[in-house]
């Protein structure tokens, strides 16, 4: 009886802490999704640069056609104002900013992403969805390769490092960890130099070979095109994380009850599962997951680099054409995506330490 | 530690092995040594296969010819470093386009601000005096590395109003030439007139020193040219305010702006044009005049009557011929040049790179990417077949459809390889020549001005043009009926300014289209009554972006009719002239669209589910129909099915005359079966056809259409610009009482150039002080060589002193003028010696 009645109060006091949790990070993805929208929008002042922007292009594109060419001036000017007017009214700058700034943030928020204003996916859609979803393979394909092996080739590593603390591996760690100042497009540079120009091996950007092999030579195709920018950014990351997963391995490996289990003779491995690994669990699954819905975003730079077609070079575009749907949409899921996993990782969080389950109990007796 | 070292060695080798693979496919086919009877024999384009592949880095362009995974690029490369690394490397080579111009705008409000500021450049002989304080030379050579061309005046030296205009250009240009001294008295002098004063080498107004804000531009190489011409004007006393900005930063402050306001003084503009202006007499409105543009820093402007009044003139091409409306020009040049609220700086050069094994007609003004044709000069040289990869910067930008898809210039370039229009530009002088005309006769009413250059037209004048009652005019959306002149005007004739008749080569009708299909009449007719339907607010298709488009077109429309269809002969009516008779030809012929692909969006988009245009599809809440991709293709499955299922015959009461029933089910089937093998719906009739497209990989595949009806060396010949290059021999140093011989070569690659290609050599003689002191034309000596005597009479008359003689030779070939100087000098007579 005891245990159900214990089991009971702390779901209570769990669906408690997780509907406040809730609440709140609604609340701050609301806020943050606005805070969006309002400065790709430079506080509506985009509207004036838009309206601008329309007028020349109209003007260049009726000026540029021979069929325009033998109009009066006056014709032609009404001709352009014709074409600038059904512009705006499509891009509905006509409306204030701020009524239209409430209107993308109730979409966004309830993810009815809607169409694009200026871009389109490479298959031709503009539902900001299908832009966005097209792309995602790509993203997740190149930065989910890079990142799962950096987490778990430098755990590993740091796991074993911190056993050899001090030796010369464990010192040229150390020694390699400032590399990691540089970004991976920095190293991507390199590496297209020396393996794509100098010694043409590997290809210097895309995702395929043009046009694509079909089956099995595709996806060699592809791996062969991962190779470079996948290796750019390990190189980036590799050493640094390494080193603070080395660190952070050997701070709890000097723990009181580490040294007992020590003492104890106990083998090794079962020092770093029982005594090492479980109790620094919570951080780790914190951060990799952190990193797994990093790969949402994907890099700017590296991606442009690398000519590859993800998600980073796509928001890139969406603010050089200041496609304020494809912006929000972009941030929006992640927003919502972060929001779900800091929840979860509450969640866990509540399960894997009783602590959070005493703090609820002390809160339930004060 | 075994086992993970294994593991490591593992991954190392396959990484090792992925890079050491062969590349996934075999290296690139360069085809096979041609030989005349091969290339006779060939139909359609040059090489067999194509691969578009995106590729926006220019900086990588110079390493991918190099290696071979590429052959060209299709985006204008203006970065010098890029240039200088394309000279260099011998595995590529580049051709070179004008299509782009930096100038200097400045704000001509005043004499001051709202809020009191002087304005110096209200004054029109301020605004002059900056011509020659402007070294272009330094700009073109020093700060464009070689990728520009000094431009003084409105019109762009590549195009051919220039070449016309030589005589008075270079007299233009060498009285504006760089005179820092001239340029700095002058605005002294205008500057205290304007009640400013010179403290302490800095020029003040009310106490106050004159400051000049400079609008930069710091998004490519006139941020450099804005610090320079930030340096001539603190020289001479001005302090600058260098205030850098991206373009839509710089817009809300010069095109938005109030000008008034005093945000700005100078600003450092840049246009594009992305084809060959034989006509540029409307720069004069568009650029010195209010009637330009509405926005306010326009309205500002104020012309001298004169300037105004010629502008005008010239805008309503408002002349009785070809030499009143070149004298108009003439003098218009100068007047604006007096005005100069634009100082325009250098004609700026943009690279199209090849692989230097690679042979290509790039466009004067557009490159590579604005060639009509490339699709027929393509090759390897002296080689036939082959396959090669471009790259280019933006793949299906937009969707594809021939009514109102993708604009995009790299789009538009891909689609024009895959259709084969009447009618194609010449990219070197913008003068339209047939493709599928055998000849057209153009007749033009009384006071309507045009020229005729090239031989396979013929021109005509009448007094009057009387449009025939069954041609037809219009089109009745309600009733689905064409609507002919007698019955739109039963109260008489209709006329016309401009008849064009247009003959299509024998057998025009029975080529086919890439899927099979055969030609018909109602592929031409289709697309005009789609222009007149999306017009309609009555119809389904109807979309109010095409309707300004479409209403200025019925402002001079005046009809067409169908002649005769073996041959094939089209009549056409319009109110509409160009200065070129070949543009009006070009105007007129109707570009046929295959009726069956169409016949499905007209569906598609009359269901509600995929629209023609990007407005129509925004507005709706629809795709835009793509051909090629995406969404759209799923929907149009269907349509081709229910079309092939019950005969959909678009208008079928204006089409059914010209299809029969049997052209109906084929059509469907020969789609039916393109798009089984190739995966789109766009059918073409172009010497490439669409194999492949894949837009999540970014590539698509073009291949040589095997049934194309003409020879694959049919445009061989426009290959290579045709550029004159002049040098001059003749004695530096002439003695009074001599006289002078100076010999000028034109040749082209070291062979003479042929004198059928030339259109004149004329010369202008300068003085000492730069005054024309004579002009006229050299004699022909034969095999390239011409020859100029300034007998004693004439040099005594110059002077003594160092005087220039200017040769300028226009070409039939090329819109760029050739330019050659010689500079000597005359020596006085020697004085007899003074005895001791």
């Amino acid at each position: 009886m005891m245990p159900r009645r214990s089991w009971g109060r702390d779901l209570r006091y769990l669906a408690l802490y997780l509907v406040k949790r809730l609440l709140a990070l609604l609340v701050t993805v609301l806020i943050g999704v606005y805070l969006t929208i309002v400065v790709a929008n430079m506080g509506g002042q985009v509207d004036e640069l838009r309206r601008v922007q329309i007028r020349s292009e109209a003007f260049e594109q009726v000026r540029a056609d021979p069929a325009f060419q033998e109009m009066a001036s006056a014709e032609r000017n009404a001709l352009v104002e014709r074409r600038v007017a059904l512009e705006v009214e499509r891009l509905r700058l006509d409306e204030p900013f701020v009524l239209r700034s409430v209107d993308y943030l109730q979409r966004a928020m309830r993810l009815d992403l809607g169409r694009a204003e200026q871009m389109h996916s490479d298959a031709g859609s503009r539902r900001v969805s299908d832009i966005i979803v097209e792309r995602l393979p790509a993203t997740l394909l190149l930065f989910g390769t890079a990142n799962l092996l950096v987490f778990f080739v430098a755990v590993g590593s740091a796991l074993w490092l911190s056993r050899r603390y001090g030796g010369r591996v464990d010192r040229l760690v150390i020694a390699l960890a400032p590399s990691s100042a540089a970004p991976g497009w920095f190293y991507g540079i390199f590496l297209i130099l020396a393996f794509a120009f100098l010694v043409p091996l590997l290809p210097p950007g895309g995702m395929v070979a043009a046009p694509p092999p079909q089956g099995l030579a595709y996806a060699i195709s592809l791996a062969r095109h991962m190779l470079l920018p996948v290796a750019a950014m390990v190189l980036s990351s590799i050493f640094v994380s390494i080193y603070a997963w080395r660190t952070f391995f050997l701070i709890h490996a000097s723990e009181d009850y580490v040294e007992m289990a020590r003492a104890k003779g106990l083998p090794s491995r079962l020092i770093e599962r029982r005594y090492i690994l479980r109790p620094t669990l919570a951080p780790i699954i914190t951060n990799f997951l952190l990193m797994l819905i990093g790969l949402w975003s994907g890099a700017i730079i590296l991606e442009q680099v690398f000519n590859w077609p993800g998600l980073g070079s796509l928001l890139f575009q969406a603010i050089g054409f200041r496609d304020t749907p494809v912006i929000i949409g972009g941030v929006v899921i992640f927003a919502y995506l972060l929001a779900v996993t800091v929840l979860l990782l509450d969640l866990l969080y509540a399960l894997l330490d009783p602590r959070v389950r005493i703090l609820g109990e002390g809160r339930g007796g004060a | 530690m075994n086992r993970w070292a294994v593991v490591v060695g593992v991954v190392m080798l396959a990484v090792v092995g992925l890079a050491l693979l062969p590349a996934s496919r075999a290296p690139l086919s360069t085809g096979v040594p041609s030989t005349p009877e091969a290339l006779a024999e060939r139909r359609g384009a040059l090489i067999d296969r194509l691969v578009f592949t995106q590729e926006s880095d220019p900086g990588r362009v110079t390493g991918l010819l190099e290696t071979g995974s590429h052959q060209a690029f299709v985006q204008g490369i203006g970065s010098i470093p890029v240039y200088r690394r394309l000279r260099d490397a011998p595995g590529a080579d580049y051709d070179l386009s004008y299509g782009s111009s930096v100038e200097l705008t400045l704000n001509p409000v005043g004499p001051t601000f709202r809020d009191g500021r002087l304005n110096p450049f209200h004054v029109p002989a301020i605004r002059e005096a900056l011509h020659q304080l402007v070294d272009r030379d330094y700009i073109a050579e020093e700060l464009y590395g070689g990728l520009a061309v000094p431009r003084w005046l409105p019109i762009s030296t590549a195009f051919p109003d220039y070449a016309r205009l030589a005589e008075t250009a270079r007299a233009l240009e060498l009285r504006y030439a760089y005179d820092p001294a001239a340029a700095e008295a002058t605005i002294a002098r205008e500057m205290r007139a304007l009640g400013a004063t010179r403290e302490a080498g800095r020029w003040h107004h009310r106490g106050e020193p004159v400051t000049l804000i400079l609008l930069i531009r710091n998004d490519d190489e006139r941020r450099r040219v804005g610090d320079y011409l930030a340096n001539q004007l603190e020289d001479i006393g001005f302090a600058v305010e260098r205030r850098y900005r991206n373009a839509e930063e710089a817009s809300r402050l010069w095109i938005a702006g109030d000008p008034a306001a005093g945000q700005w003084h100078l600003y450092t503009g840049g246009w594009i044009s992305i084809v060959i202006q034989r006509d540029q007499a409307q720069n004069f409105s568009d650029f010195f005049t209010p009637r330009g543009r509405a926005e306010p820093l326009w309205q500002a402007y104020a012309p001298s009557p004169e300037l105004d009044a010629l502008a005008e003139r010239l805008e309503r091409r408002d002349y009785a011929d070809w030499d009143e409306r070149q004298a108009l020009m003439a003098r218009a040049l100068e007047l604006a040049m007096q005005d100069s609220v634009r100082l325009w700086l250098v004609d700026r050069l943009s690279v199209s790179a090849r692989a230097s094994n690679v042979s290509v007609a790039a466009d004067l003004a557009g490159g590579l990417a604005g060639s009509a044709l490339w699709p027929y000069t393509l090759r390897y040289e002296e080689r036939l077949g082959g396959e090669m990869v471009f790259g280019t910067p933006g793949l299906l930008t937009e969707p594809w459809n021939p009514i109102a898809g993708s604009n995009w210039i790299f789009d538009r370039m891909i689609t024009r390889a895959l259709a084969d229009p009447p009618l194609l530009p010449d990219p070197y002088t913008g003068l339209y020549r047939p493709q599928r005309l055998e000849h057209a006769e153009v007749t033009v009413a009384e006071g309507v001005t045009l020229t005729r250059s090239l031989d396979w037209l013929s021109l005509e004048r009448q007094a009057r043009i009387v449009v025939p009652e069954d041609a037809w005019l219009g089109w009745d959306a309600g009733e689905g009926r064409l609507i002919t002149v007698g019955e739109a005007h039963p109260e008489g004739p209709l006329t016309a300014r401009t008849r064009v008749r247009l003959h299509y080569e024998d057998g025009y009708l029975a080529q086919h289209w890439h899927d099979g299909s055969r030609r018909s009449v109602a592929d031409l007719l289709l697309p005009w009554i789609l222009a007149f339907e999306r017009a309609d607010e009555a119809s389904p298709l109807f979309d109010a972006a095409h309707q300004p488009t479409f209403e200025a077109y019925r402002q001079h429309f005046r009809g067409w009719r169908i002649l005769s269809t073996e041959p094939l002969i089209i009549e056409a009516y319009s109110d509409q002239g160009f200065p070129d008779a070949e543009t009006l030809v070009a105007a007129r012929a109707p570009q046929p669209l295959p009726w069956h692909t169409l016949a499905l969006g007209i569906l598609a988009e009359r269901r509600g589910e995929l629209a023609f245009s990007s407005h129509q599809a925004d507005r709706r809440g629809i795709d835009w129909l793509n051909l090629v991709a995406g969404p759209s293709l799923a929907i149009l499955e269907r349509y081709l099915a229910e079309a092939r299922g019950r005969h959909y015959l678009p208008f079928a009461a204006a089409l059914s005359p010209w299809v029969e029933e049997a052209e109906i089910a084929a059509r469907y089937a020969a789609l039916d079966a393109w798009v089984a093998s190739r995966g789109h719906y766009w059918v073409g009739d172009g010497p490439f056809e669409l194999a492949a497209v894949y837009p999540l990989e970014g590539s698509l595949v073009l291949e040589r259409f095997e049934d194309f009806p003409d020879p694959a060396n049919e445009w061989l010949s426009l290959s290579q610009a045709a550029l004159p290059e002049l040098t001059t021999r003749g004695p530096l140093v002439v003695h009074a009482g001599d006289s002078a011989e100076v010999r000028l070569s034109v040749t082209r690659q070291g062979e003479p150039y042929p004198a059928a290609a030339i259109d004149a050599i004329r010369y202008l003689l300068f003085d000492g002080q730069g005054r024309l002191a004579g002009r006229g034309e050299p004699r022909p000596l034969g095999e390239g060589e011409w020859g100029l005597t300034l007998d004693a009479e004439r040099l005594a008359a110059l002077g003594a002193g160092a005087h220039r003689l200017e040769f300028i030779l226009t070409s039939q070939r090329v819109a760029l003028p050739g330019f050659a100087s010689h500079l000597f000098a005359t020596l006085p007579a020697t004085a007899p010696e003074a005895s001791p």
